[in-house]
């Protein structure tokens, strides 16, 4: 009798400490959330989004700049990686499906996703940037297309997997050639889950602070030019909140409310999507 | 494949454009590897792999370099990371899969993953603003307080609490790495084969020895290798990080001190690198840091895919 006490106690115990555990990851979500939705709130104003940096240690001005800059890197970032990640990913499902190549670069973009992003930030700058002698822009575009390729990459590998060989047997009965057989059937069965990879991969990509540093750098001035420096929310963000002014500290909290929104946002909604289109 | 019998122009084009788009996960990564070894050889040639990596000295004025303290740095804030995330982590796990009611798995298991959403800077923001105030007021006291007097933790817990600290780092970056082993864990424990599992019930067990004794043994390599992925993630993790550490380059004995690891340094100081060795050394540390972390996520990989294959047999 004392021992099954004993396997009880245990049991509940252990149960228990698993509950708390639960409950502690979601203290800290609702912390962290909660903590950026409060600060996040008080000091978002509408100057924020119109109107430019005053000189620092002044109060007032906003940051309209690095919204700006930061629509135009991930934009651009975007439009560089998706492609490429698409199709590799095609590559990879279709043409080379069951090699060894294909293995081997679908095991290697796994890694590349999780590679430390400061490092991917590092080797653009000694691509891009030492030998152009400034910052720029594409370099920080071109980063975070570097980040988002593998992303993109296993996604739609994965994606164009769950589409059944038999309806590419059925096209191909047709007599199509496999371009078509890819772009007009296989595309068109994975289209949501590829899209659902897109949109986490630029949520991915949009939080991304490291490889910005010192690529696109920063700039407190308004500019759209690529081809010099930009500003970002997430350096300007960074800036902010090291610097010494209460003022720099609102606009900082304000950033990151808007920039959290966002990419949750993105996150949420490709999970729904992903969850709808392979309900059953 | 049957397809490549019948050979047509504008296939081979298409296939030709998408085996270039999935050269280039290759082509990047040998290019990061050859970049930073480039650019890191005046760094190698000057102070060699031992005594650069068991250097302390890191003095842009005199131009020694040594990459001891962000090493160490590096690697105190992810050990004590794991060791706090890893248990809670596995905890969620086991709650997700075999305790919650049906209703809440799926909820919480989103909610813990949204944990992974929440980007770096953001976590650094609510880490200086929020969490270090908290740990230099109420918590690092505390600890000081209760077990400060122990032997070892003499020296762990030494100095002032200012929040700005390893240990703070520790605590954000054990948040961020959470959902990553959580979810690992999570479809580890999903494989396990239901009969297997009901089977201890009919012999009796309490769920707890059912986890304990069928599902862990089970998910074994499929845990390890979450933990390993986070173990990767945490060592390249810069932003979090940057916020509350400081850029101390020392080897700090007490948890409670400012501190630096290679991300940090590299954040604070590339921008500002002047001299040609400076900037070298920098990218030393760079390569130190891809070689670390490349290998981890690669044996995490390895675990990973073991664990697929025990399942798909």
């Amino acid at each position: 009798m004392k021992r099954e006490h004993y396997r009880k106690i245990i049991n509940y115990s252990a149960l228990s400490l698993s509950g708390l555990a639960a409950l502690a990851g979601l203290f800290w979500l609702v912390f962290i959330l909660g903590d950026v939705l409060v600060h996040g709130i008080g000091a978002l104003r509408f100057e924020l989004f119109l109107q430019d940096p005053v000189p620092a240690g002044m109060t007032g001005g906003g940051l309209r700049n690095a919204f700006i800059g930061q629509l135009m890197i991930t934009f651009f970032a975007t439009l560089i990686g998706v492609p490429v990640g698409v199709l590799g990913g095609t590559f990879l499902a279709e043409y080379a499906r069951g090699t060894t190549f294909a293995r081997v670069i679908s095991v290697l973009s796994d890694i590349m996703v999780s590679v430390p992003s400061i490092v991917i930030g590092a080797f653009v700058y000694a691509v891009l940037v030492k030998p152009l002698h400034h910052f720029s822009g594409w370099a920080g575009a071109v980063a975070l297309a570097v980040i988002m390729i593998p992303v993109v990459l296993r996604t739609t590998e994965d994606m164009l997997t769950l589409v059944p060989w038999t309806v590419r047997e059925a096209a191909f009965a047709l007599g199509a050639p496999y371009y078509k057989v890819i772009l007009q059937v296989v595309y068109r069965g994975a289209a949501t889950g590829i899209l659902t990879g897109v949109l986490l991969s630029m949520a991915r990509v949009a939080g991304e602070t490291a490889p910005l540093l010192f690529t696109s750098f920063n700039n407190t001035f308004y500019s759209t030019d690529m081809n010099g420096p930009v500003a970002s929310l997430t350096v300007t963000i960074f800036q902010y909140a090291m610097g010494p002014y209460d003022d720099w500290h609102q606009q900082a909290w304000a950033a990151s409310f808007v920039i959290t929104l966002f990419i949750l946002m993105l996150t949420v909604s490709g999970r729904m999507l992903l969850k709808w289109r392979y309900k059953k | 494949m049957p397809i490549f019998s019948k050979k047509n122009s504008i296939d081979i084009a298409f296939s030709t454009i998408t085996a270039v788009a999935a050269l280039t996960v290759l082509v990047v990564i040998c290019g990061i590897v050859a970049v930073l070894f480039k650019e890191s050889w005046p760094a190698i040639q000057k102070f060699g792999f031992f005594r650069f990596l068991f250097t302390v000295e890191w003095n842009p004025v005199t131009s020694v370099f040594g990459a001891a303290s962000a090493v160490y740095g590096t690697i105190v804030t992810t050990g004590i990371a794991l060791l706090i995330a890893f248990p809670t982590a596995v905890g969620i796990a086991i709650f997700v899969t075999e305790i919650a009611p049906n209703a809440l798995k799926g909820p919480i298991g989103a909610a813990i993953e949204l944990l992974a959403a929440i980007p770096s800077i953001i976590y650094g923001m609510w880490g200086l603003f929020t969490l270090a105030p908290i740990m230099s007021q109420y918590i690092e006291p505390f600890l000081q307080k209760y077990l400060g007097n122990l032997p070892l933790f003499k020296t762990l817990l030494a100095g002032t609490p200012m929040g700005i600290d390893l240990l703070t780092a520790s605590v954000i970056l054990s948040i961020m790495i959470i959902p990553f082993t959580a979810s690992i864990a999570r479809d580890a424990f999903n494989l396990t084969p239901g009969v297997v599992k009901e089977s201890a019930y009919a012999m009796g067990a309490t769920q707890w020895e059912v986890v304990k004794d069928v599902v862990i043994p089970h998910a074994k390599l499929g845990v390890f290798g979450g933990a390993a992925l986070s173990l990767g993630r945490a060592l390249g993790e810069t932003m979090a990080v940057a916020f509350v550490l400081g850029n101390n380059h020392k080897i700090a004995t007490s948890l409670f001190d400012a501190a630096s690891t290679i991300t940090v340094t590299l954040a604070n100081e590339f921008a500002e690198a002047d001299s040609d060795m400076y900037l070298s050394s920098l990218y030393y540390l760079a390569l130190v840091l891809f070689g670390l972390s490349f290998i981890t996520l690669a044996v995490a990989k390895l675990f990973l895919l073991r664990a697929e294959g025990k399942h798909s047999r």
